[in-house]
């Protein structure tokens, strides 16, 4: 119902925007959404900071400098140092990339992963689609946290399995979205059409349908982003996600950032400022682009 | 209404029985295991024939198949065992923890909506002005903030600011209101802003595309107070995929409140869950996690329901 | 009897900084109130025998005695002091143990003890029953008979003499259980509480608290003091912090960090009190002997080198729960090798560079080139193993060696150095006693707890020499020997920094000594609230 925008108009919008110049479209989303556009500003700044992390870093993120621990935040060391006498600045710098290599690895791949399996289930339907929608119900019903706690104690914590235990939870509620507004055009003439013209299923799936539920997978796609950067900090700050000493901002929050939550706030005030900025930016955005891309929303 | 009702009843079970499947075969595939845990403790020091001895009297011997149908057959009757870690019924486990995770489940759901519905109308009349883009921050700030930060932060103010800290014990409503509240609202300030940013999205674009609607517009002309209008025409029609977010939200707090819980030391469910699987009690966590899923799928059955009554089209898809 | 020389108090005294002891000497011990404390862990069952958790011993050793007891004032935790035991005399030859029973003790139902209820609880935890679970049995291996000549007295006769026996019946976890109720049901016990100690059970609510009351009939007239004792469970340490802080519990009995050491003290100043203490518990790192290149034990003794202890003994005792240089017992305590004679083992040393140096030499011998790349498992536990972990690796770097942490979850961690699927490992261990045959059993070649998984009859020769040794002079050199062996000449396992217990507890709470086992001193009937 309410995920369910007809999607012709959805995609009326992004045309022009490719045709007509990127640029001008850009400016228009600017004018019309300034708080998208403000998240869109962050999550530039911290993608670029994420690439250049070895530039920016004024200090090797790993080595120990007992002589410096837990200084507090000066002209050497802007935002402190931590526990180990690590540079905080420059693990939250090295951290960026933990942050965003988890977060689109993870939700590029469930939001995609869910597309596929949710057109294929509303473009099959019948038993395929009972079926499908009995096994995502499944999963569906555990919590986000549950099922990613489970799936990292059994894989053991590195990067690829940090994504793969964020992604799972992911695939069954993309799919759910976008098997709805894929529902909605299965039954449009051009699809019928494709049909009768004896396309293969395959071909109809990816030039007709995957197309055109483009709209719901971009809104998907962005709110899983900022809750894959959330659900990352909570492992690693439980200890289950990434390991010293590899920079990651809910690493930085585990053990001594809690206990000298008082005597040293920069250590757990900065990390925490990072996870819920990067946070921040992603869901605003994600907002906004929803606004936008549901023209029942629109201003009149 | 009632084949559907009944279609729609029918349906659920196979989803609880595939939950309880999944269930009981992860927490197998994790390895550790309760027997070894509980008696080789810091020193590791525990006979492999004592092991062996304590493996087999709780059923862990058995082939990981019959494990299950004789689970399964103290699930229909709803006997869920006895917990691996202490010996004691599931249910006497269970109960008093879900006595808090439900109560404050019901006063975060109370603090989400009170915030929710006049920010999201608010948010919706004012669209795309400085009130709008407030509301809209406000509350895609609180689902920002990571929950473990949050609770941290708020229970240093008080210690720091007031010199005070909330109760560490439970006690229920019923024994001593103000102690019982006085445990329990900071973390269901906490957890109800956390969880108000969706539904207060749903409350705007809801209203957004009700007012759009023509007899909004119609009763507009007529120059009815806007107020009036709000309560009786719009706020209604807006209400139900509010209403779903709501009750979906307020399933999952049940039981997904893992972190809080522990900075706010309750004893609610959440809790019980992290030392169930840390101590791979497997009877508990598959009766934990049945009660969580179970609650979802009940949850979203009744919702179901509530659609397919207040709008007939659902019934014949 | 024995051996807690003044000098090791002396010491251990010396080497504790920045404490405010509890002035239990000159105050006057003052009746009444209630004490609250946070106990971290929870217990499963409520029967000591069968358990491995300080978690049960916290909030259940108010309820009991045991045969004998740690003395609750003596800050190594190595003295044995009679609970139920009024006076013992031990045969010539060090095999016939005789025990006279204290008279006017009565259980919480009124009835009296007597021997048979000693034997009776002793029968269960040295031949248990089959469907008892007597986890510490081991220890008992040497008991060949327990007699009671009368109502007030019992006889162990052993097959060898045991030097560490003594300590052992003062075991925290041994419970003195009524014979009858036994004879009835072996299992009452896990769900029951009934015994002879200074507080009598009042009622236990599952995950959240547990509430005992002054016992009237106590045997120890004018003891306890206190009113009764609320034990509240709390599992997160910030939680645990913000507990005492914000003084909705006096104390917490396991430990703090030290920083929370220091907001505590800073946010209330003279209204918390610190005892520290050397703990007993050691964070080592197992190395794989059947895995190349830890199978040479010139890789060994240069991983060993490459630790900056000294300096670490300065440094991460401000972040972690670790402080004291320490070989293989507690540093302190009447086992301990003096620090001066621990600096000529490898790694001990004074000079860094020298060490860091001769490593690097000892590698390139054994062949491992700059930059070699290794994993080292390390536990998912804040404190203190996380932060020894990171401390670890950066001193590895600093031989040349590439080192890559895997974090394991806590409660998978022990079936993974049981299976050996490591390289380096942090292995662990904590003791209930400060007693060596305790802490050393675990390298025996065939030990299940062997991680490393050495074979080395020298090491178990000695150890069952100085476990049979009486003379104490010569069981200290059979130990030092072992030592030796097991951290220089062939650097089996190596020893990172000792625990080191922190209690900032409410200054009201008085009459409570730590000592450097939180299994111990938790009976309560010594401790009271001023005010």
């Amino acid at each position: 119902m309410a995920l369910n925008p007809p999607l012709d108009q959805a995609v009326e919008i992004e045309v022009p925007a490719a045709g007509g110049g990127w640029t001008q479209a850009v400016r228009e989303f600017c004018r019309a959404r300034p708080l998208g556009a403000i998240g869109a500003g962050i999550i530039v700044v911290m993608l670029v900071v994420a690439v250049a992390a070895p530039l920016l870093a004024p200090y090797d993120p790993v080595v120990n400098d007992f002589a410096s621990m837990l200084a507090a935040p000066s002209a050497a060391h802007w935002l402190g140092t931590d526990a180990f006498g690590r540079d905080v600045l420059s693990r939250l710098i090295y951290g960026s990339r933990t942050a965003l290599l988890v977060g689109f690895g993870a939700s590029v791949l469930g939001a995609t992963l869910g597309a596929v399996l949710g057109v294929a289930s509303a473009y099959f339907g019948g038993r395929v689609d009972l079926y499908l929608q009995r096994v995502m119900d499944v999963f569906l019903s555990f919590p986000l946290i549950i099922l990613a706690l489970a799936l990292v104690a059994i894989l053991g914590n590195s990067i690829p399995n940090l994504i793969l235990a964020i992604m799972i939870p992911m695939i069954p509620r993309s799919a759910l979205v976008i098997r709805s507004s894929a529902l909605a055009i299965r039954e449009m003439p051009y699809v019928d059409a494709a049909r009768a013209a004896g396309f293969g299923h395959g071909r109809i799936i990816l030039r007709h349908m995957l197309p055109n539920v483009m709209a719901s997978y971009l809104i998907m796609l962005t709110a899983f982003l900022g809750q894959a950067i959330l659900l990352e900090s909570s492992l690693s700050f439980l200890g289950l996600g990434v390991q010293e000493p590899i920079a990651a901002w809910g690493l930085m929050l585990r053990g001594a950032a809690v206990e000298f939550a008082e005597a040293a706030p920069w250590m757990a005030v900065f990390p925490g400022l990072a996870i819920s900025l990067s946070v921040f930016a992603f869901n605003l955005f994600g907002d906004s682009l929803r606004d936008a891309l549901d023209p029942r929303l629109k201003t009149q | 209404m009632h084949k559907y009702l009944l279609k729609r009843f029918l349906l659920m079970l196979p989803t609880l029985f595939g939950v309880a499947l999944v269930t009981f075969l992860l927490i197998r595939v994790i390895p550790g295991d309760v027997v070894e845990l509980r008696y080789s403790g810091d020193r590791g020091a525990v006979s492999q024939e004592l092991l062996d001895r304590e493996r087999a009297r709780i059923g862990l011997d058995q082939p990981v198949w019959k494990q299950f149908v004789t689970w399964m057959g103290g699930v229909l009757r709803f006997d869920f065992g006895t917990s691996m870690w202490t010996g004691a019924p599931i249910w006497e486990e269970i109960k008093l923890r879900f006595a808090l995770s439900f109560q404050l489940a019901i006063m975060a759901t109370a603090v989400a909506v009170l915030l929710a519905i006049p920010l999201g109308v608010l948010a919706a009349l004012k669209q795309d002005t400085w009130v709008d883009y407030s509301v809209r921050v406000f509350s895609i700030a609180g689902l920002s903030m990571p929950s473990f930060w949050l609770g941290i932060v708020l229970i240093l103010l008080l210690l720091v600011v007031f010199k005070w800290l909330p109760p560490m014990v439970y006690t229920p409503f019923w024994t001593s209101p103000t102690q019982n509240l006085a445990q329990l609202i900071w973390p269901a300030l906490a957890v109800g802003y956390r969880y108000s940013a969706i539904a207060t999205r749903m409350t705007r674009s809801a209203m957004l595309e009700v007012l759009r609607e023509d007899y909004i517009r119609t009763a507009r002309a007529k120059g009815l107070m806007q107020k009036l209008i709000l309560s009786r025409h719009a706020l209604k029609n807006a209400m139900l995929p509010v209403l779903t977010v709501v009750a979906l939200e307020f399933a999952f707090l049940i039981g997904g409140l893992v972190v809080t819980e522990q900075v706010f030391n309750l004893n609610g469910i959440g809790l019980l869950f992290v030392q169930a699987v840390a101590q791979r009690d497997y009877t508990l966590l598959q009766a934990l996690i049945m009660l969580v899923a179970g609650a979802f799928i009940v949850v979203n059955f009744m919702m179901d329901i509530a659609y397919a009554w207040l709008d007939p089209r659902i019934r014949y898809r | 009897m024995r051996r807690p020389s003044l000098l090791s108090i002396a010491l251990a005294l010396t080497v504790l900084t920045a404490i405010a002891w509890p002035a239990a000497a000159q105050d006057k011990p003052r009746s009444g109130g209630e004490l609250i404390f946070v106990v971290p862990s929870q217990p499963p069952s409520y029967d000591g025998h069968q358990e491995e958790t300080f978690g049960l011993i916290h909030p259940l050793a108010p309820h009991y005695s045991t045969l004998l007891k740690v003395d609750p004032f003596d800050k190594t935790g190595t003295k044995p002091v009679g609970d139920l035991a009024e006076s013992w005399t031990i045969s010539k030859d060090g095999v016939t143990y005789t025990f006279k029973i204290r008279k006017g003790v009565k259980f919480h139902d009124g009835s009296d003890l007597t021997s048979k209820d000693i034997k009776a609880t002793y029968d269960r935890i040295v031949n248990p029953p089959p469907d008892v679970k007597s986890l510490r049995k081991a220890a008992y291996a040497a008991v060949q008979s327990i007699d009671t000549p009368d109502s007030h007295t019992v006889v162990f006769k052993l097959k060898w003499p045991e030097s560490s026996f003594l300590l052992n019946l003062a075991s925290p976890w041994n419970f003195v259980y009524k014979a009858d109720i036994l004879a009835k049901d072996q299992k009452w016990y896990e769900k029951n509480v009934m015994g002879t100690g200074p507080f009598t059970f009042v009622e236990h609510v599952k995950g959240s608290h547990w509430v005992g009351k002054k016992n009237p009939h106590y045997w120890d007239k004018g003891k306890p003091y206190l009113d009764g004792y609320r034990a509240i469970f709390i599992s997160s340490s910030s939680a645990q912090v913000a507990a005492v802080r914000g003084e909705r519990a006096h104390i917490q009995f396991r430990g703090f960090t030290p920083a929370d050491r220091e907001s505590l003290v800073s946010a209330l100043g003279p209204k918390i009190t610190v005892q520290e203490s050397a703990w007993d518990c050691a964070l080592m790192v197992a190395m794989h002997h059947e895995k190349k290149p830890f199978d040479d034990k010139r890789v060994r003794r240069a991983l060993s080198l490459a630790l900056d202890r000294h300096a670490a003994s300065k440094t991460i005792s401000k972040i972690a729960i670790v402080r004291d240089v320490a070989g293989i017992q507690v540093p302190g305590t009447p086992w301990a090798t003096p620090p001066d004679e621990l600096e000529k083992l490898a790694g001990y040393g004074r000079d860094i560079n020298k060490s860091r140096a001769e490593a690097r030499r000892l590698l390139k011998e054994a062949g491992v080139p700059d930059g070699f790349a290794f994993t080292f498992k390390n536990r998912g536990i804040p404190q203190p193993y996380e932060p020894l972990g990171i401390w670890l690796i950066d001193q590895w770097r600093q031989i040349g060696l590439n080192v890559k942490q895997e974090v394991v979850e806590a409660s998978a961690y022990h079936p993974m150095l049981k299976r050996g699927d490591f390289e380096t490992a942090m292995d662990f261990q904590c003791g209930f006693i400060v007693e060596p045959d305790l802490d050393l059993g675990r390298f025996l070649s065939n030990s299940d707890a062997n991680y490393g998984r050495h074979k080395d009859t020298v090491i178990d020769d000695l150890y069952v020499r100085q476990a049979r040794a009486t003379d104490p002079e010569e069981r200290k050199k059979l130990l030092r020997q072992l030592e030796k062996r097991l951290l220089d000449d062939e650097v089996h396992v190596m020893y990172t920094l000792q625990w080191h217990r922190i209690i900032p507890h409410s200054s009201k709470v008085k009459g409570w000594t730590i000592t450097p086992s939180h299994y111990l001193n938790n009976q309560l009937d010594t401790v009271w609230l001023a005010e």
